[in-house]
């Protein structure tokens, strides 16, 4: 049969952004596929070279929209790093929190997306980001603001937890703990998601690390590397919390290991707060002189839900001379050219939602 | 009054005088139409209702009571928009597809016995004609996705075979069972056989194999792939002008119509049904009740694969109708 080549995207209800996919198809069966990216390049890497320290600080969350916490606290921790400060030790309880919340939100977000791309017709999805509400609620409370909360400072945060968040926060984790188990019920009593979803999109453990994939993508393969386990930062040493393997590394557990991990969080939270110790948890006020650095180079490594974000910076007098970001999305988004392959058109976008792709991060 | 108005239209139908017939017969396909478009209407409005049930929505609201009138001025929108011309469309055949679709579908619901005392024809092979032109609906929709010249639509348009080859056969098979049972095709005998017990008792597995390939035939969910928006875009709708979208939506809803009557009347007992209540209510009734099945199945379910159905349709729903067929024969024939 002769090759034909279909475009999908930039505009394309399933391409969780705007991503082109130039997919050459065999009759139903994929031969290749191309991404193409760009579409929402901002150069913020660049841009941060221009601007000073605290200045660069909101731009970076507006790279992952679905998780933005994560971006705030690594950048700030990277400063922190370049100019040597240390952060407080309840800070860093708070941070935890915030990002454990942060990263169970967004899973919230993934198990919805996957029931449209699955073309289940939104219910799914409703439901995810009802619950998915309840924990930005918690967010909002904890920093004023429900998507960017520019809410680190350096050495610490703007402001310390508002009165009874603890309380609430546990509630609504008994809310969301219940809730996944229906998820899971709805789900994986459907044998149509089993059809869709097992074997499918298979990466093996050699291949994902060949591609260098991170989080719960590698980890659905296998492999076992969580940068909250394997090099701990803040207080994750202290916490106990299993790092979740599966073995078969196909759409499946891709989407399994997403709910595993929920269920850490939640148990990783419940135990931050158990331990949190009294204190002062401020950050300095925001600023823009700070105490001269030259050529300092500083990498910091965090387990982002979607994957290892790394970010890499040489400190100049005031200011970046370089900030190089590695968004685990991009290198996540790069196994779709070899997981595609042989796979059938529809699967093709079951699978590249498994992958749970921000294109603000791909792009930069 | 209207018994005498029915009566009247039935003396015109079955008078010697054929054009007292044929005027008959359009004062009848009319009604049909309208009654087809305000099901429809309600269908669309009960549905969107439903589906936001299910998602924690409210659905429409906004316009006229209960947001009634959503559809009104959806359909309002669509005809005020331009329309679209394609220049790779092969325009003959484009034009033409979906309203021969549209006027099947029309056509189907014709030939069904839908009130007691009227109908439009009493055929002996009424049933074996309605699968034919049921049979006939996708390869229109296989025509209009392959005239678009849209290559979404032309995947679609393959599907569209693809499901044809899976579902039609078991569909045959359970008609050829319920034929067995009724001894014949024709549609009013096959409802007066019901009277005492409902096909759905006697053929239990017909009637899922049944339901199952209805559910495919008029495209709806799990077996949507000819419209999977997560792939496709629209399907062979994708790209439709929005007047001809209009039309789609109408089609769409006939269809869950007439396959639901279908069903109401080859298993549930068409209008038979206790007294006090008209017997068209009761078909309505039923078919209703078919109808918000297959909502509630839209709602919850994932889409299938092309290659799943065409497996299904061979490995489980061809056995079953054949398992169906031999109880049937050994039962009630041998």
């Amino acid at each position: 049969m002769p090759i034909t080549k279909i475009n999908i995207g930039p505009v394309h209800p399933s391409t969780h952004g705007v991503l082109r996919l130039a997919v050459y198809l065999d009759g139903d069966t994929i031969e290749r596929v191309e991404p193409h990216i760009g579409f929402l390049h901002r150069g913020v890497e660049k841009l941060a070279e221009t601007r000073m320290y605290m200045q660069n600080h909101p731009y970076m969350e507006k790279l992952d929209y679905i998780a933005p916490m994560a971006y705030d606290e690594a950048y700030v921790s990277t400063v922190e790093k370049a100019l040597g400060i240390e952060v407080k030790e309840r800070a860093m309880y708070i941070r935890v929190i915030l990002l454990e919340l942060q990263r169970i939100a967004s899973h919230l977000f993934f198990v919805g997306t996957i029931g449209n791309d699955l073309g289940q017709m939104f219910t799914l999805f409703m439901w995810t980001y009802m619950d998915r509400d309840k924990v930005l609620d918690l967010l909002q409370e904890a920093t004023g603001s429900r998507m960017f909360y520019v809410n680190m400072r350096l050495g610490g945060l703007v402001s310390d937890l508002p009165p009874d968040f603890e309380k609430r926060t546990l509630e609504t984790l008994e809310y969301i703990d219940n809730r996944v188990k229906e998820y899971e019920a709805f789900i994986e009593k459907n044998p149509v998601f089993h059809e869709r979803m097992k074997n499918i999109g298979i990466l093996t453990p050699e291949k994902a690390m060949d591609l260098g994939v991170t989080g719960p993508v590698l980890r659905a393969s296998g492999v076992q590397y969580d940068v909250r386990k394997n090099s701990p930062y803040y207080i994750y040493d202290k916490l106990h919390f299993e790092m979740k393997i599966l073995t078969r590394g196909d759409n499946f557990s891709r989407y399994k290991m997403r709910l595993l991990e929920m269920r850490e969080s939640i148990r990783l939270i419940r135990e931050a707060f158990k331990m949190m110790p009294e204190g002062d948890a401020l950050g300095m006020p925001v600023k823009l002189r700070m105490p001269p650095t030259k050529n300092k180079e500083v990498w910091i490594s965090r387990e982002a839900p979607k994957g290892e974000l790394m970010m890499y910076m040489v400190a100049d007098d005031q200011k970046p001379y370089r900030l190089a970001i590695r968004s685990p999305n991009f290198v996540n988004l790069s196994a779709i050219v070899h997981m595609s392959k042989g796979l059938r058109l529809a699967d093709l976008f079951a699978t590249l939602g498994t992958l749970d792709l921000v294109m603000g991060c791909v792009d930069k | 009054m209207i018994n005498s108005i029915i009566q009247s239209f039935e003396s015109m139908l079955n008078s010697g005088n054929i054009l007292y017939n044929i005027a008959a017969l359009l004062v009848y396909a009319i009604m049909i139409f309208i009654m087809l478009a305000v099901f429809g209407y309600m269908f669309g409005w009960i549905e969107r209702k439903i589906i936001a049930k299910a998602q924690y929505r409210h659905g429409p609201t906004y316009v006229g009571k209960y947001g009634i009138l959503q559809n009104f001025a959806d359909l309002v929108k669509l005809f005020a928009k331009g329309s679209l011309d394609l220049d790779n469309a092969d325009s003959l055949l484009y034009g033409t597809a979906l309203p021969i679709l549209i006027s099947l579908t029309i056509f189907v619901v014709l030939i069904l016995p839908i009130f007691p005392s009227i109908q439009a024809t009493n055929l002996s092979f009424g049933l074996l004609l309605v699968l034919v032109v049921v049979a006939f609906m996708p390869i229109m929709i296989f025509l209009s996705g392959f005239a678009s010249g849209n290559k979404f639509a032309d995947i679609s348009a393959q599907r569209s075979i693809l499901m044809l080859l899976s579902y039609e056969i078991p569909l045959m098979l359970v008609i050829v069972a319920i034929g067995l049972v009724s001894k014949g095709y024709n549609l009013q005998s096959i409802i007066a056989m019901q009277s005492n017990s409902y096909y759905i008792l006697l053929m239990p597995i017909g009637f899922f194999v049944f339901f199952i390939a209805m559910l495919a035939e008029i495209e709806r969910p799990p077996f949507d792939l000819m419209e999977a928006d997560s792939e496709l875009i629209a399907g062979w709708i994708t790209d439709m002008s929005p007047a001809y979208y209009a039309l789609v939506l109408f089609l769409d809803y006939s269809k869950v119509l007439m396959s639901s009557l279908l069903i109401s009347i080859l298993f549930l007992g068409g209008w038979l049904g206790p007294q006090p209540i008209p017997g068209v209510a009761w078909l309505i009734i039923k078919a209703i009740i078919i109808a918000v099945i297959a909502v509630i199945i839209r709602a919850t379910t994932f889409r299938m694969r092309i290659d799943r159905i065409l497996r299904m349709g061979w490995m489980i729903l061809i056995p079953l109708s054949l398992i169906n067929l031999i109880i049937t024969y050994i039962v009630f024939v041998g």
